[in-house]
């Protein structure tokens, strides 16, 4: 029974950092219709980010993540016309495009880390490190609490943002039609430059969390790429709502399957319910489908 | 004087001019070459493994430089300086072929250096078999390098297998009935495998308890694995892997509030950068390694090892792993070869084929410990002499623990504050 409560608050602390992982792309699908497979090295770069302010500048992760955001959304903001003008140009496929284009920036950002950092991992210590909370037999590592805590924090702010702002109105009028919404009074490409731009910083942002609990290489991009897409397809890709419910279940599904039956199998079932989600219900537990 | 020009002996002349030099370029070129002796190191100096790659040249060119401050390799009394030829695998073993090629053909190199990583010194080991050019490999741990039974190519570092193994042994026989049970995790991936799978034979030998026995994908989240050893707590972890998954486990275990009475990883921890990177929590960890500074071996050319870990700290400003030093110890083995072959280079291919068999019948005493290649098995051509020892962080030195004739300190168990 404690084996079993433990492994419950592992998943559920390990769904809030996919979560903040996800959410933003998920953004990005519903608003731009990309499926970005740059999310991996934007979270790579932003635990690395998080390992220089540490090492050279002695900022804490839990404060240089706000600092990460802001540098990310900056990054994603520059960025962001050049995905919309992609996604949006006489191609014969742009959505195909759109998709080989953010693989690109993903094999650069993770050709620069090699270059820059070589295959060494890195770890970013915070003053949280270490300790943790004693629930009778279940022990609440600080660090993931914190780092779950502020996963929702973002997402929060992003359901008000898209909710109770007129900015927020004007995504999700992009995301239901961008020519009615141009026609509106939107401006389309603004709007989706920001878009992608609090993607980057959203996702950069889970990197800052995963640095703190595991360590970064050039390598990681890959795994949490392939998390993201399996949280959104099991989600519904564009349901940002959905992302909240997946994210939990993937945490929980991965911490039982390890615990119960082992971690060399976890994928394996991961990705096989996946592949059950995607024939029963193609459109995710709350999505409008691919 | 009337010289008339003779246009019959002006051809005559300069035919046999040409002729002298065509035939007496060569002969002087050999005698300008025959003093060197030309080896080809294939490692890799960029890429992913660089790293590890620039840890091997540091220990073949400190050999190098060493050698040559001697004159050079003594054949029959008379000494032939080393001159050393590189070429990059870029990390990548069919670069690694391609620049052993290289170094065969343009260079014409009498001996190679072998590569960093197994992965490469399997796509290069056909290429010194295919050109008959001796290859010692300072480097490389897999088993799989030796079950290929590579005539040519001999290995300094016993494989993972036999290393994790006997340390497991050495470990359990120093704890004695202190500790009765184990758990071995590892990554799935081909080197990790091999080293869990060494520790775990290691358990059964011991005649410890196996608790647990797993293997996880790279870049596992490992709160599942770290809860369900809390559970069970065995009096040792073992752990197969790279730096990497060793510093996600001490992070992950410490957040988890877990702390192995005995926690033994191998390759890794005695890295700088795992030092670095778990800082006060790598106190207590135990490592495997075949050679330390503190291991009572020498030699004529390194002195003890002490000595020899002083010359690599003074050149290169670090101080040496097993790696470097058994990448140095590989040109001990070219020098006692090249002795005991007697013959001046540069040497041709039959030549070669002799160098490799004098190569196969090295018994020496080094720095690096004793020397000595299987001549058959699944070992064949891999040097399974050295014992490894066991070695334990104690503020952030590395420090022989076990066996008896190797330790410099007193083994630590259990480490403080465990679980």
């Amino acid at each position: 029974m404690d084996l079993f409560l433990q492994t419950l608050v592992n998943g559920i602390l390990i769904g809030g950092i996919l979560i903040c992982l996800t959410i933003g792309f998920q953004l990005t699908f519903g608003v731009l219709h990309v499926i970005d497979f740059a999310v991996g090295g934007w979270t790579m770069l932003g635990g690395y980010t998080a390992y220089w302010l540490v090492t050279l500048a002695g900022i804490d992760p839990f404060i240089s993540i706000f600092l990460v955001f802001a540098l990310f959304l900056l990054i994603g903001r520059g960025l962001g016309p050049l995905i919309y003008h992609v996604r949006t140009s006489r191609y014969a496929r742009p959505d195909l495009m759109a998709l080989a284009f953010t693989f690109g920036i993903f094999l650069f950002m993770r050709g620069g880390a090699l270059w820059l950092w070589s295959y060494n991992s890195r770890s970013v210590d915070s003053v949280l490190s270490g300790q943790f909370l004693s629930l009778g037999p279940v022990t609440i590592p600080l660090m993931r609490l914190s780092a779950f805590i502020l996963a929702m924090m973002f997402s929060l702010g992003l359901f008000i943002l898209l909710y109770r702002s007129r900015f927020g109105m004007a995504v999700r009028a992009l995301a239901q039609n961008h020519d009615h919404a141009g026609l509106m009074g939107v401006d389309v490409k603004r709007v989706s430059a920001w878009v992608y731009g609090i993607y980057t910083a959203l996702t950069a942002s889970a990197g800052v969390l995963i640095a703190t609990i595991y360590s970064v290489n050039p390598s990681v991009g890959i795994r949490y790429t392939l998390f993201a897409f399996f949280v959104a397809v099991l989600a519904g890709l564009g349901s940002v709502g959905g992302v909240l419910v997946a994210g939990l279940a993937l945490g929980l599904l991965e911490a039982y399957v390890a615990t119960y039956i082992g971690a060399r199998y976890s994928l394996l079932i991961v990705f096989g319910t996946l592949y059950l989600v995607l024939l029963v219900a193609p459109k995710g537990v709350l999505g409008r489908g691919i | 004087m009337n010289h008339k020009f003779s246009r019959r002996k002006f051809l005559r002349n300069s035919l046999l001019g040409t002729g002298a030099m065509t035939l007496g370029f060569p002969a002087l070129n050999v005698n300008a070459q025959e003093h060197n002796i030309r080896v080809g190191v294939v490692t890799s100096l960029s890429g992913a493994n660089r790293f590890g790659g620039n840890l091997t040249r540091r220990g073949y060119d400190l050999w190098a430089e060493e050698i040559n401050k001697l004159g050079g390799i003594e054949i029959e009394g008379k000494r032939y300086p080393v001159e050393m030829f590189y070429g990059d695998a870029q990390s990548r073993p069919a670069s690694g072929a391609d620049a052993a090629e290289r170094l065969i053909i343009q260079d014409e190199v009498d001996v190679l250096f072998g590569p960093y990583t197994s992965g490469v010194t399997l796509a290069v080991q056909p290429i010194s078999q295919k050109y008959r050019v001796p290859m010692i490999s300072g480097s490389a741990e897999s088993p799989n390098v030796w079950l290929a039974k590579p005539a040519f190519n001999f290995g300094m570092i016993p494989a993972v297998d036999l290393t994790t193994d006997k340390s497991m042994v050495v470990l359990a026989e120093n704890l004695g009935d202190r500790a009765t049970t184990a758990s071995v995790i590892g990554v799935d991936e081909p080197f990790s495998k091999e080293t869990a799978e060494g520790f775990r034979k290691g358990v059964e030998e011991s005649g410890l308890e196996l608790l647990s026995y797993e293997l996880f994908p790279a870049g596992s989240d490992l709160s599942a694995i770290i809860s369900k050893l809390k559970s069970s707590n065995p009096d040792i972890v073992a752990v197969g892997g790279h730096e990497d998954i060793f510093i996600n486990f001490v992070s992950t275990a410490k957040a988890l509030n877990y702390k192995p009475k005995a926690l033994i990883m191998h390759y890794g921890v005695t890295s700088a950068a795992f030092i670095k990177e778990t800082g006060t929590e790598s106190n207590g960890i135990l490592g495997v390694s075949v050679w330390t500074e503190g291991l009572p071996y020498k030699d004529e050319l390194f002195g003890t090892a002490s000595d020899y870990s002083e010359l690599s700290f003074s050149r290169w400003g670090t101080r040496p792993d097993y790696t470097e030093a058994a990448c140095s110890a590989s040109g001990l083995v070219l020098q006692d070869a090249a002795r005991r072959l007697g013959k001046a280079p540069p040497w041709d291919q039959g030549t070669r084929a002799e160098l490799a068999k004098a190569i196969e019948d090295t018994d020496i005493e080094t720095f690096y410990g004793p020397v000595g290649f299987a001549k058959e098995g699944s070992h064949y051509h891999n040097n399974t002499k050295p014992v490894p020892a066991v070695v334990q962080i104690k503020s952030g030195d590395i420090v022989p623990v076990a066996p008896e004739n190797a330790s410099k300190g007193e083994l630590v168990y259990p480490i403080p504050g465990t679980s």
